[in-house]
């Protein structure tokens, strides 16, 4: 077993264990990486639960993150205080749900919550017209935006209701196979 | 809610599939362990840290993981499925080794461990590119093994341990590829809608795992231009002309020579004409280039097989060692080669694209013709595992090396895929082609030669019999002199060998296929009903 490792304790490394993807090796390389961000607020030890969070400014800067055009929504989406500034765990839990080993329907959840920019548990004309900006760097005129998303909503949306639900959302995933080779991040 | 009816261990695993917030699960978590008896949850800790362990070393274990985490991120999930496949396929040929090592050669080194080479023979450098010289006395080829039942330790019988291990084999690659191409035709093409397009595209396209910023602006601007573009197509199919391989000169080296350089430069005739022919979409462009580029290495397998089946097998005395060689040469020229065609595909068309004619800019990974030049090879592989069981070993090397250096060509040469493509589905279309016709054209070459060949009478495993499958048929006469194994030679006698038993199979599988599409029929007919009544309740409650 080798618990030559003296930043968690053996419950801590269990509770990751239980509550990720990853095995002990990449908790522990994931520490790491979290720590090279700031490592000068980041301890060495975490066993008496430290309070640090580090401000989404380091975590936007991170390679895998910093051309992703959705970084910030990433960040706000897995962090407690809805901000961007992550701890530990959900530094830990945004790199799990996005690791290959997280299954398609909670990935569907959360890619939800990371496009429904005003967070209404629904992604309306506005949030669609936001991703597409995003996705296509502001190049597109009004009309075309509105002609794509007015698409969009007219395939997925089943309930008529003019938005997307979380359900119009996965049913839509189904039929995108590639989606669980895209939704993923390496770390 | 649903937890109740699990086991402890199986809801503490579920706890990583839920959506909540680290702090939530958390919290869960110690509601299902802290609250239980301390023996029940230590049991559980030990099962968990076990699994837990397991996983850790199969990790360790795994090739080559952060390579493909590197090209995963600097190329996206298109370039990397090539490596994956790459990765796979070198599993079949592992496998394959093993066996054949371990079943039909090792017996035959502990029995006789000096092979019976004629005097004047040495070892000459050469023979790693001909094969031919002194490999043709050694356990290479179907040639350097016996027919005798050897005595020691256990009788062991070589030709049945010759014919069971390469049927077993072959019938174990069947259905392994079977199975995949089920799955994976399941995931990516029954479900998947080619209807929604724009949603696909908008919401599910855009490739996380990219991490270089030029790939990702490339992917910006192209996903910009798709969705602009009104799809006018003009679609102008070239016919391709085939030439055919007719070389039969003694020279041995030559037809491998002119075999692969066939296969190296008649595709890249098939890019450029993929330059002047517009394509309504990018998946019909790949279709084109993958149909023609199939065709042309069926048939030249087709003419190179039906050389060796009628000519080698009447004209040479140990035959089968002769198309065994015949095998390994294509096997190393075609090694020559595609590092070749990495030189010309990749190098070259970059230098030429940056310093010569800049407008053709940086090449990009050609998935598709790569991912065929390793179906062919297998395709070889398997052709050769009859004639010369130590294939496998050259293969093994062969894509080990090959790995190495697409990767170096890749980064050092390519830029990223301009294009989204449905990787998913090509995946698919490409272990489909790998099952059939390839896997499926292998299988028939050696059925083919086992059923109908006459072996050779003065070597290899199988001299004296009238062909391969008489093997059986001898074993089954012995057993019947044993009465423990009766059932083993009714088995025989009226399973295999008789007619009836193949029709009753034949129909009860129409009626079960039958059955089968009636229910999908069904199924669709509810999920539209499904969706209208969808569509009701919500009008109803707005």
């Amino acid at each position: 077993m080798g618990n030559k490792q003296t930043i968690f304790t053996a419950q801590q490394l269990d509770a990751y264990q239980d509550c990720t993807y990853f095995t002990r090796k990449e908790i522990l390389r994931l520490f790491d990486r979290y720590r090279d961000l700031a490592p000068q607020l980041v301890p060495l030890d975490y066993t008496n639960h430290p309070d640090v969070k580090l401000p989404y400014e380091l975590i936007g800067s991170m390679p895998e993150l910093k051309d992703n055009p959705f970084r910030q929504r990433i960040a706000e989406v897995f962090s407690e205080d809805g901000e961007g500034n992550m701890t530990l765990d959900d530094f830990l839990d945004m790199f799990s749900v996005l690791s290959e080993m997280a299954p398609r329907d909670l990935k569907a959840s959360y890619a939800f919550k990371i496009y429904d920019f005003n967070n209404d548990d629904f992604i309306c004309k506005s949030d669609l017209e936001k991703t597409l900006n995003r996705l296509t760097r502001n190049e597109l005129t009004e009309d075309e935006v509105r002609m794509v998303c007015e698409k969009v909503i007219d395939e997925a949306d089943l309930d008529n209701d003019g938005r997307l639900s979380l359900e119009d959302f996965q049913h839509m995933i189904v039929r995108a196979p590639d989606f669980l080779s895209t939704f993923h991040i390496r770390i | 809610k649903e937890f109740v009816a699990l086991s402890t261990r199986d809801r503490i695993r579920a706890i990583r599939d839920l959506a909540m917030s680290f702090e939530e699960k958390k919290h869960i978590r110690w509601v299902l362990t802290d609250k239980q008896l301390k023996l029940i949850s230590f049991l559980v800790r030990v099962i968990l840290r076990c699994g837990y362990s397991i996983r850790s070393a199969r990790q360790t274990l795994e090739l080559w993981q952060g390579i493909m985490k590197e090209i995963g991120g600097k190329f996206g999930t298109s370039v990397l499925s090539y490596f994956l496949f790459l990765k796979w396929l070198l599993m079949f040929n592992i496998f394959s080794f093993l066996i054949n090592f371990g079943f039909i050669t090792i017996p035959l080194l502990v029995y006789d461990p000096s092979p019976n080479i004629p005097p004047n023979v040495s070892f000459r450098g050469l023979e790693i590119l001909t094969g031919a010289g002194y490999f043709n006395y050694t356990v290479m080829y179907y040639g350097g093994y016996s027919n005798e039942t050897l005595i020691g330790l256990v009788d062991y019988n070589m030709q049945l341990a010759y014919f069971f291990t390469i049927a077993v084999y072959m019938v174990l690659c069947g259905i392994a590829l079977i199975f995949s191409m089920a799955s994976s035709f399941k995931e990516n093409y029954v479900l998947a809608d080619t209807v929604s397009n724009s949603a696909w595209q908008l919401l599910c396209s855009w490739d996380f795992s990219i991490t270089n910023e030029r790939a990702v602006r490339q992917r910006k601007n192209n996903l910009r231009v798709q969705l602009k573009v009104n799809k006018t197509c003009v679609t102008n199919p070239l016919l391709s002309v085939k030439t055919k391989s007719g070389e039969r000169e003694a020279e041995t080296l030559l037809v491998p020579f002119v075999v692969s350089l066939m296969n190296l430069v008649v595709p890249l005739f098939y890019s450029l004409f993929n330059k002047f022919e517009h394509y309504s979409s990018l998946g019909r462009q790949i279709y084109a280039l993958v149909v023609r580029n199939v065709l042309l290495k069926m048939s030249i397998l087709a003419v190179l097989c039906y050389y060796w089946m009628n000519v080698v097998a009447e004209k040479f005395s140990c035959w089968e060692s002769m198309v065994g060689q015949a095998l390994y040469r294509l096997v190393i020229v075609d090694f020559l080669f595609l590092m070749l065609g990495s030189f010309f595909g990749e190098f070259l068309s970059n230098v030429i694209g940056t310093r010569l004619l800049p407008r053709l800019g940086v090449p990009e990974f050609d998935v598709a013709r790569n991912v065929l030049e390793l179906i062919y090879a297998q395709t070889l592989a398997w052709i050769g595992i009859y004639f010369s069981p130590l294939l496998p070993a050259i293969q093994i090397l062969k894509f080990f090396i090959l790995f190495y250096l697409k990767k170096v060509s890749l980064t050092q040469n390519c830029q990223p895929p301009r294009r989204t493509g449905r990787a998913a589905q090509m995946q698919t279309i490409f272990i489909a082609l790998l099952f059939f016709p390839f896997f499926v054209g292998a299988l028939s070459i050696v059925a083919y030669t086992a059923w109908r060949l006459t072996p050779s009478e003065q070597c290899g495993p199988f001299r004296g019999l009238n062909n391969t499958f008489s093997v059986v048929g001898v074993w089954i006469d012995d057993l019947q002199e044993i009465p423990a194994s009766q059932w083993v030679v009714w088995i025989y006698q009226n399973v295999i060998r008789s007619e009836i038993f193949y029709f009753l199979i034949t129909l009860i599988i129409i009626v079960i296929i039958y059955i089968f599409w009636q229910v999908t029929q069904g199924r669709k007919q509810l999920i539209g009903q499904l969706r209208q009544q969808i569509v009701n309740v919500s009008v109803l409650h707005p």
